[in-house]
C-alpha cells in the first residue's frame, strides 16, 4: 500500500496500520482484532523490555567484561549476538503479520465500503484454510526450519565476521572484525597453502569416493541380480550386516587391522616380511587408498541397497527389444541400465557427493592425531571438515572455523545445485512416467 | 459507517485491552526470587576422577564429609558428570561441579579466564604439609598478582612397570656393577639399552617378536618425555617475573638432539608399535606374557597391569584368589633409571662412563589437585571442602585406596618406599610439571608427530628406506621445525 492510497483509506485503514489489530476491532472483528492486537502489544512489550537491547548489543557484542572471581556477570558476547540475531528474526516475524494486518484491514475496507457483509473469525479461518491451506499445512514446518536451520546457520555465518575464538572466548568480550578471517585464510601462507593442498586432496577425495561407492553398489546389485545368482539373499546379506555395524566401530576396526600391532602386519612379519605403516606419517598415498577402501566398505551397501531397488522397477521388455536389435549386454547397459539408474539417483548422487565432501569420520578414526610437515595444524589426508574440527574444536579458533565452514557450503551449494539444475532428472522431470 | 455507530465505545475497548495485555506482559517477565534461605542444606556437586569413583574412595570421603558437616547443613554429592567436563563452556550457564578434581594443566587452563576460584593457600591445614613445587603447579600471574587456584592432591609421573620373575637369574652378579642390590638397567638407560639388546639378540622365537626390554609409546610425550627434558628442553620458557612465557617454545634447547638421537636407539630395540599408540594399548598383556621385560605407564594404571597378570596365572590353573595374590607380589612398580647420557648414545658401556658422562632423568609429570568453581554459590562451603578432602585423614586414606603418591610430606612420609621417592623427585626437580596454561593444548599434537617421525627413522634404516634423520643437525632441525609449529599454533591466528 502506497502512501498516497494510504492518505486516502478510512481511519479504521490507518488506525490499523499504526496499531495492529485496532481497525478491525473497529469493525467488530473481534477475535481477529485481539489476536493482532496481542502480537503488536507482545511485540512492542518485547522491544521495550528486551529487543531495542538485543539489537544494539548485537552491534557492540558487549561492553562490560565479566569478571568471575569478583561475581560481576558482564556481558557474554555469543550470547548477545544470538539474542540480537533473534531480535532480529523477531521483527521480521512482526512486519510479515503487520503485511498481513494491512492487508486484511484493506480486504474488511472494501468489503464494507462495497456493502457486503464481513465475514466472522471462524468463517474467515474457514476460508484461509480452504484457500491458502498450503501456508497452513507449511506454518509449522516452516517456523521449525527457521528456528533449527535457518537461525544456526544464520549465527554461524555471523561468527565467521567476529574474532571468537582462541584467547576471545567468554568471559572475555567478541569483537566484529569484518572479512579478517577469510583475509587470513586467504593470506596467511601456512594457512593458505594448506587450504589449497586439503581443497584439492577434498574434491579428489569426493569424486573417487561418489565414484567408487556407487559403481561399486550398482555392480553389486546388478551381480546380485543376475538370474544364474544362487541364494542371492543369502549373499545380499553380507553388505547388509557391513552397512549394520555402526560406522565409527568398522573405522576403528579397521584402523587396528592396520596398525603395527593389528593382524595384517601379524601375518606380514610372521611370514618373514616388514612390518607396514599403513597409516603413519609415511603412508601418504597408502593411508588415501585406505581410506577410499574403508568408506566403500561402509557406503557401498546403501547404493547397492538403492540400485537393487531401482533394477526391481526396469522394464525387461526394453533389454528384450535390445536384444532382438543386436545390442550387446555392454551396450544394454550404458544405453539402458545407466540411464535410467543415473535418473532415478541424480538427487542421491548429489547427496552423497555432499556427504563424502564432508566425511568426517573416515580420516579422523582412521589417521587423527597428525599435524604433518607443511601443513597448518593438518595431515595430508585431512578433508577440509577434519582441518575445520582441529581449528575449532582442538585449538578453539571458532571464527577462522566458520570461516572455513562457509567456505565448504559455498563450495558444496554450488556444485549441487548446478549439477542438479543441469542434470536430466531436473530438466526433464517426466521421461520415465 | 459500522465504526460510526460506537466509535467511543469501541476506542475505550481497545485501549483497554491494550493496556491489560501490555500489564501482563510486564508482570510475566518478572524475574524469579532466589528461594534460598536459613535452614536448607547446601549441597555441593563434587566432580572427582573415574578411578576415586570406581575404587569406592569417593563414596568414602562423601560419607566422611557429610558425616562430618552434617550439623553445619552442607552436603556433598558426586557430579555425576564426565571427569574432563568443561566448566567454561557449562560453568558461566549455572552447569557443572562446584569442585572438581583434575590434572595441573587441565584445572589451570580455566583459571586464566577465572572459571575457577582463586584461594587463599595458607588456610589450608594442607597449606605447611606440600612443598612449594606442587603448589606452583596452581600458581597463576595475573595483571602482575600472583594467585593460586588449586589445592595439590597427589603428582603423577610416568613410572617403569616389570614381573619381578622376568628379573635375570643371575642379575646380580652380571647386572649390578655397583653391589648396591639394584639392578643396573633399572639405574641408567645404557644398561636398560644393553639387557634390551640382549633379549632382542636372543630372541629366538621365528619371527624375532617374543622378546623385548624396554617397550614404550615413543610418540606419546608424556610417557617419553625423558628423551627431551633430561637434555635441556623445555616446554615454555620463563618471563623476568617467573611467569610462563608461551612465545618461547624450547623443546629444541640445550642437547635435545643428543636425547632424539637415545630415542631412535631406543626405538631400534622395539618394534613398529612404538610409533603409534600400539604399545599404550597392549603393554598390560605384554608383560603379563612376558613378552616386554618392562613398560612405561603412568602409576593409576597399576592395576590393570595386576589384573592381565593374575588373568594369566588363572589360565595356568591358580584360584582367582591366589592369582590375584601371586599377580600383586609379582608385578612390580618402579621410577625410570636415573641417569641418561650426556651425549645421547645409548650403545656406550657404562663401565666406561664416568660421572660427568650422565645426566639427571628428567620426566613430565603433574599434580592433580581440587579447584572451587567460580560459579559456585557456595564459595565458603567448597573451601571447607577441599579442606576436609586434603586433610591428613583423607589424602592418607586416598593414598591406600588409589595408590597415589600424596603432594602431603607427612602422609608420603609415613607410606615410604615409591610413593616417599616419587615426593622427593618432585622436590628435588626430577618431575618437570605440565605448564599450568592454556597454551600447553598445542604442544601434543605437533610433538606427537615429531616424536613418531624420529623413531621411525629407526625401522626405515632396519628397511633399506631413506633416512629422514641421519645426523645431530638433522634432528636439531625437525624439533627447531617442531618449536615453531607449537608457536604457529599458538599464535597464528590468535592476533
Amino acid at each position: 500500500m502506497d502512501k498516497k492510497s494510504l492518505r486516502k483509506s478510512s481511519f479504521p485503514v490507518k488506525a490499523s496500520a499504526l496499531i495492529m489489530g485496532s481497525g478491525q476491532l473497529m469493525y467488530k472483528q473481534w477475535v481477529k482484532g485481539l489476536l493482532y492486537l496481542l502480537v503488536f502489544a507482545a511485540t512492542v512489550v518485547y522491544m521495550i523490555l528486551m529487543g531495542a537491547e538485543d539489537i544494539v548489543g548485537f552491534f557492540t557484542l558487549g561492553t562490560e567484561e565479566a569478571d568471575p572471581w569478583l561475581g560481576t556477570s558482564g556481558d557474554d558476547s555469543v550470547i548477545m549476538l544470538l539474542r540480537g540475531l533473534l531480535a532480529f528474526f523477531i521483527i521480521i516475524a512482526f512486519f510479515a503479520v503487520h503485511f498481513s494486518n494491512i492487508r486484511d484491514i484493506l480486504e474488511i475496507d472494501k468489503k464494507v465500503r462495497a456493502g457486503k457483509p464481513v465475514p466472522g473469525f471462524v468463517k474467515s479461518v474457514s476460508i484461509f484454510m480452504d484457500r491458502k491451506f498450503y501456508i497452513v499445512a507449511l506454518i509449522l514446518p516452516v517456523a521449525g526450519v527457521l528456528v533449527f536451520n535457518i537461525l544456526p546457520i544464520v549465527f554461524m555465518i555471523l561468527i565467521a565476521f567476529t574474532n571468537y575464538g582462541g584467547d576471545t572466548v567468554p568471559p572475555k568480550l567478541v569483537d566484529w572484525i569484518g572479512f579478517g578471517n577469510f583475509v587470513k585464510i586467504l593470506s596467511l601462507s601456512d594457512i593458505k597453502s594448506t587450504f589449497f593442498k586439503i581443497l584439492a586432496w577434498n574434491i579428489l577425495w569426493a569424486v573417487l569416493s561418489t565414484f567408487i561407492n556407487y559403481f561399486g553398489g550398482l555392480f553389486l546389485a546388478l551381480l546380485l541380480n543376475k538370474k544364474c545368482v544362487k541364494g542371492k539373499a543369502f549373499w545380499r546379506a553380507f553388505p547388509i550386516l557391513a552397512y549394520a555395524v555402526p560406522g565409527f566401530i568398522t573405522m576403528l576396526a579397521f584402523k587396528f587391522m592396520f596398525s603395527y600391532g593389528g593382524p595384517i602386519n601379524y601375518y606380514i612379519t610372521s611370514a618373514g616380511g616388514s612390518a607396514v605403516g599403513f597409516l603413519d606419517i609415511d603412508a601418504g598415498i597408502k593411508a588415501k587408498l585406505i581410506g577410499l577402501f574403508v568408506n566403500a566398505w561402509i557406503s557401498i551397501p546403501t547404493s547397492m541397497l538403492l540400485a537393487t531397488g531401482i533394477l526391481s522397477n526396469m522394464n525387461t521388455d526394453l533389454y528384450e527389444a535390445a536384444s532382438i536389435d543386436g545390442a550387446s549386454k555392454w551396450k544394454q547397459f550404458i544405453k539402458i541400465t545407466l540411464p535410467f539408474v543415473i535418473f532415478s539417483t541424480t538427487p542421491v548422487l548429489i547427496t552423497s557427493f555432499i556427504g563424502n565432501f564432508n566425511n568426517f569420520g573416515i580420516f579422523y578414526f582412521l589417521r587423527g592425531g597428525l599435524y604433518m610437515d607443511g601443513y597448518f595444524l593438518a595431515s595430508d589426508t585431512d578433508l577440509l571438515i577434519n582441518w575445520l574440527y582441529n581449528l575449532s574444536i582442538d585449538n578453539n579458533y571458532y571464527g577462522i572455523g566458520a570461516a572455513v565452514s562457509l567456505i565448504i557450503f559455498i563450495i558444496t551449494s554450488i556444485f549441487s545445485l548446478t549439477v542438479y539444475v543441469r542434470s536430466s532428472a531436473y530438466r526433464r522431470e517426466d521421461t520415465f512416467r | 459507517m459500522i465504526y460510526g455507530t460506537g466509535k467511543k465505545k469501541v476506542k475505550i475497548m481497545v485501549s483497554a485491552i491494550a493496556c491489560v495485555l501490555a500489564a501482563q506482559t510486564f508482570t510475566g517477565c518478572g524475574k524469579e526470587s532466589s528461594v534460598t534461605g536459613g535452614g536448607e542444606t547446601i549441597v555441593l556437586h563434587i566432580l572427582e576422577n573415574d578411578t576415586a569413583k570406581s575404587e569406592g574412595y569417593l563414596e568414602e570421603l562423601l560419607n566422611a564429609f557429610n558425616e562430618a558437616y552434617k550439623d553445619k547443613g552442607i552436603q556433598a554429592v558426586d557430579a555425576n558428570m564426565d571427569e574432563y567436563t568443561d566448566l567454561a563452556a557449562n560453568g558461566p550457564y549455572g552447569y557443572g561441579p562446584d569442585v572438581l578434581y583434575q590434572a595441573n594443566d587441565k584445572l589451570m587452563t580455566y583459571a586464566e579466564d577465572k572459571h575457577i576460584l582463586s584461594l587463599a593457600i595458607e588456610d589450608f591445614e594442607c597449606y605447611e604439609y606440600v612443598p612449594e613445587e606442587a603448589w606452583d603447579a596452581f600458581k597463576i600471574v595475573l595483571d602482575g598478582e600472583t594467585y593460586y587456584c588449586g589445592v595439590p592432591v597427589n603428582i603423577q609421573e610416568p613410572m617403569l612397570f616389570y614381573r619381578a620373575d622376568m628379573m635375570p637369574e643371575n642379575w646380580e652378579e652380571e647386572w649390578d656393577d655397583d653391589g648396591n642390590g639394584v639392578a643396573d638397567f633399572f639405574e641408567n638407560w645404557n644398561d636398560l639399552y644393553a639387557y634390551s639388546s640382549y633379549l632382542r639378540e636372543n630372541d629366538t622365537s621365528s619371527n624375532k617378536d617374543s622378546r623385548y626390554g624396554f617397550m614404550a609409546s615413543l610418540n606419546n610425550l608424556y610417557l617419553s618425555s625423558q628423551f627431551i627434558f633430561s637434555y635441556g628442553g623445555y616446554v615454555f620458557g620463563q618471563n623476568d617475573d617467573g611467569t610462563l612465557d608461551s612465545t618461547d617454545v624450547g623443546f629444541s634447547a640445550g642437547n635435545t638432539a643428543y636425547g632424539m638421537n637415545a630415542l631412535k636407539q631406543m626405538a631400534a630395540l622395539m618394534n613398529e608399535g612404538c610409533i603409534d599408540d600400539t604399545i599404550t594399548l597392549n603393554r598390560y598383556e605384554k608383560v603379563a606374557s612376558g613378552a616386554y621385560f618392562c613398560a612405561v605407564s603412568t602409576p593409576d594404571t597399576y592395576g590393570l597391569f595386576v589384573e592381565k597378570l593374575a588373568l594369566k596365572y588363572e589360565e595356568e590353573g591358580l584360584s582367582a584368589s591366589d592369582a590375584q595374590a601371586k599377580a600383586e607380589e609379582n608385578l612390580c612398580m618402579i621410577e625410570m633409571p636415573a641417569l641418561m647420557p650426556a651425549d645421547g648414545d645409548l650403545s656406550t658401556d657404562s663401565a666406561d662412563m664416568g660421572e660427568d658422562d650422565w645426566v639427571n632423568t628428567i620426566v613430565m609429570g603433574g599434580v592433580n589437585g581440587y579447584g572451587i568453581s567460580s560459579y559456585t554459590e557456595h564459595r565458603e562451603a567448597c573451601i571447607e571442602f577441599v579442606d576436609f578432602a586434603t586433610s591428613y585423614e583423607m589424602i592418607k586414606l586416598r593414598a591406600d585406596t588409589l595408590g597415589i603418591a600424596p603432594t602431603r610430606s607427612d602422609v608420603a612420609q609415613e607410606q615410604g618406599g615409591l610413593t616417599d621417592m616419587i615426593f622427593n623427585s618432585l622436590s628435588e626437580g626430577r618431575i618437570y610439571l605440565m605448564p599450568s596454561i592454556k597454551a600447553v593444548d598445542q604442544i601434543w599434537v605437533p610433538m606427537q608427530t615429531i616424536m613418531s617421525d624420529i623413531a621411525k627413522d629407526a625401522f626405515r634404516e632396519r628397511n633399506g628406506e631413506t633416512v629422514k634423520y641421519p645426523d645431530l643437525n638433522s634432528l636439531q632441525s625437525a624439533l627447531e621445525t617442531a618449536d615453531k609449529n607449537v608457536y604457529d599454533a599458538i599464535y597464528t591466528l590468535s592476533d
